[in-house]
């Protein structure tokens, strides 16, 4: 494109450009993405003027909710969100502790081939599985019961936080891991005073974020019947009493921001590292 | 040169160590990387207990590989290393482990757990004379705990005991590296380029650390440099690596400027010297 330069007198040597790559494999996939959308929206059945009415219903429903919301309720809010907190929290507790056990093996430089393989192969089929199936799998056996709830979140959450932990291991910088080698270390050791040190602050904000999905988590599974506001939510809903529902949107909605932003103050605290303080003062 | 000088000093405070110092011979070591670089060419050495020795050599000479081999962190495709009593290219698993706990090692960029007290950092000197569990569960017996303190008394870090070790200065976290080696009572002393993170007067003083380890302990001491007037100035003996072949091997002091050019395989330039002069 830049060869046509008029100013430049004919006897210029034609500049070396390299030819453009082409680029096929970009514009096929490219193409290929289109198709998939378009046919997408032809497979959901899409009735476009039910959308011209969803303002209209919106500003209805929302009235129905916010104008007059029955606010003797909120004790019952609370107590089932204070359910459904407690079952992210136990959920993201024993799921963290599970993954941190299995995720470490898993880890390249820890574990021999044949245990990270297999390991890491289960964790991808957990991951494949939506927590509400595993959530409705447990409940055969430990009925409808916030416990079954907890322990779907803690099985669900092995998939990702196992994941990130082998992943946290992996990006540690080997300098500390190899002073504990030279100096006699054994694996075990190099595990707990090598890596585990430097992995460990980002593997706390990593579970305290399991513990910010789980919050979420937690509502939906209620839908499923094994309480918690998610529960309560589905219940009112299917009665139409919208003022009753509007109370539990804005008590979810309230206490979940609350809980991200505690949580993300704590997050970049850990990252971070506090300002210079006395550790482990009490030898 | 000063050796036997040093000979004299190993008797007189050889109880700090463990089994005083050893030798170290490398006899046709070969390392060849699985990406096909080979690092060391047939390398033979022969180090006297007490020395001090540098090894002097560009980045990517083969120095940071040659000292991983004395403590086996980097295994020879060919040859043998022999370190006192220990053949460490003949170890494996505990008895490797145990061979490099008489074998203490810093490095240039500290490798201390930030996080970690200096105390925790310490005692990982400990971890070859203490039973795995104990050290998972961070239980420390008096006697390891005697230990660690006077190692970190000897370098002067003992009121940081209780600190984070990321809240250290550069020199600070190379000394309390050197506790964490001689915390390990070891016979021997390796260095892998201790104080090219450091500004210079911090450098000297690690430096300076070094040759009183050799002094008074009489380690045994092998450290990697890339300046040649720290070279000339601390140690005694000095080898040259070039592309994995010794190039030098005779007393640090009267190491000429040719000298250092045949090493580097280039005239000497002033960043090759710590000290502007």
């Amino acid at each position: 494109m830049t060869a046509t330069d008029t100013a430049a007198p004919a006897r210029t040597p034609a500049l070396p450009i390299p030819p453009r790559p082409r680029q096929v494999a970009a514009r096929a996939a490219a193409t290929i993405v289109t198709i998939v959308v378009l046919v997408s929206f032809w497979g959901l059945d899409l009735e476009w003027s039910k959308i011209a009415q969803l303002p209209q219903d919106l500003v209805h429903y929302g009235r129905l909710m916010f104008s007059d919301p029955d606010w003797s309720m909120l004790p019952e809010a609370a107590l089932q969100t204070w359910r459904s907190v407690s079952m992210a929290w136990i959920g993201a507790i024993a799921g963290v502790v599970l993954s941190t056990l299995l995720g470490i093996p898993a880890a390249h430089g820890v574990g021999p081939a044949w245990v990270r393989f297999p390991l890491r192969w289960s964790f991808a089929v957990i991951r494949a599985v939506p927590d509400v199936l595993i959530a409705i799998i447990i409940l055969t056996v430990t009925g409808l019961t916030p416990f079954t709830g907890a322990l779907a979140l803690a099985i669900g959450g092995i998939g990702t936080h196992a994941k990130w932990t082998y992943e946290t291991i992996e990006a540690v910088p080997p300098g500390t891991a190899e002073a504990v080698r030279a100096s006699g270390g054994s694996l075990w050791e190099v595990v707990r005073w090598g890596l585990w040190p430097v992995a460990a602050p980002e593997l706390m904000s990593l579970a305290l974020y399991r513990f910010e999905i789980n919050v979420r988590t937690s509502a939906i599974l209620g839908l499923i019947g094994v309480g918690g506001i998610g529960a309560m939510l589905t219940q009112y809903t299917q009665h139409r009493e919208w003022d009753v529902v509007g109370v539990l949107i804005i008590v979810v909605v309230v206490v979940t921001m609350l809980i991200d932003a505690v949580s993300g103050k704590v997050r970049r605290r850990i990252m971070e590292g506090a300002t210079v303080r006395d550790v482990e003062r009490k030898h | 040169m000063s050796e036997q000088s040093h000979a004299v000093g190993s008797e007189a405070e050889g109880a700090t160590s463990a089994s005083g110092s050893w030798p170290i011979s490398l006899t046709d070591v070969t390392v060849r990387y699985p990406n096909g670089v080979v690092a060391l060419k047939d390398v033979s050495l022969e180090i006297e207990p007490g020395q001090m020795v540098a090894v002097v050599g560009l980045s990517g000479s083969g120095k940071s590989t040659l000292i991983r081999t004395v403590n086996g962190l980097v295994q020879p495709t060919a040859g043998t290393v022999r370190v006192g009593e220990h053949e460490m290219t003949a170890l494996r698993g505990k008895a490797l482990r145990h061979a490099r706990g008489d074998i203490g090692m810093i490095f240039q960029s500290f490798n201390l757990a930030d996080r970690t007290s200096v105390f925790r950092n310490t005692m990982v000197g400990r971890f070859s004379h203490t039973s795995t569990w104990r050290t998972v569960l961070g239980i420390s017996s008096h006697h390891d705990r005697d230990i660690v303190m006077r190692a970190l008394d000897s370098v002067g870090m003992l009121e940081k005991v209780w600190e984070r070790a990321g809240a250290l200065s550069g020199g600070q976290k190379q000394r309390v590296a050197i506790a964490r080696a001689l915390s390990q009572e070891p016979s021997v002393m390796l260095a892998d380029e201790p104080v090219a993170s450091l500004d210079p007067p911090t450098a000297h003083a690690v430096m300076h650390d070094l040759e009183r380890i050799n002094h008074e302990r009489g380690l045994t001491v092998m450290v990697n440099l890339h300046l040649m007037d720290l070279a000339r100035q601390y140690t005694t003996r000095m080898i040259g690596l070039r592309a994995g072949e010794v190039v030098f091997d005779g007393p640090a002091a009267s190491a000429t400027d040719a000298d250092f050019e045949e090493i580097y395989g280039r005239p000497v330039q002033p960043r090759d010297r710590l000290d502007v002069s």
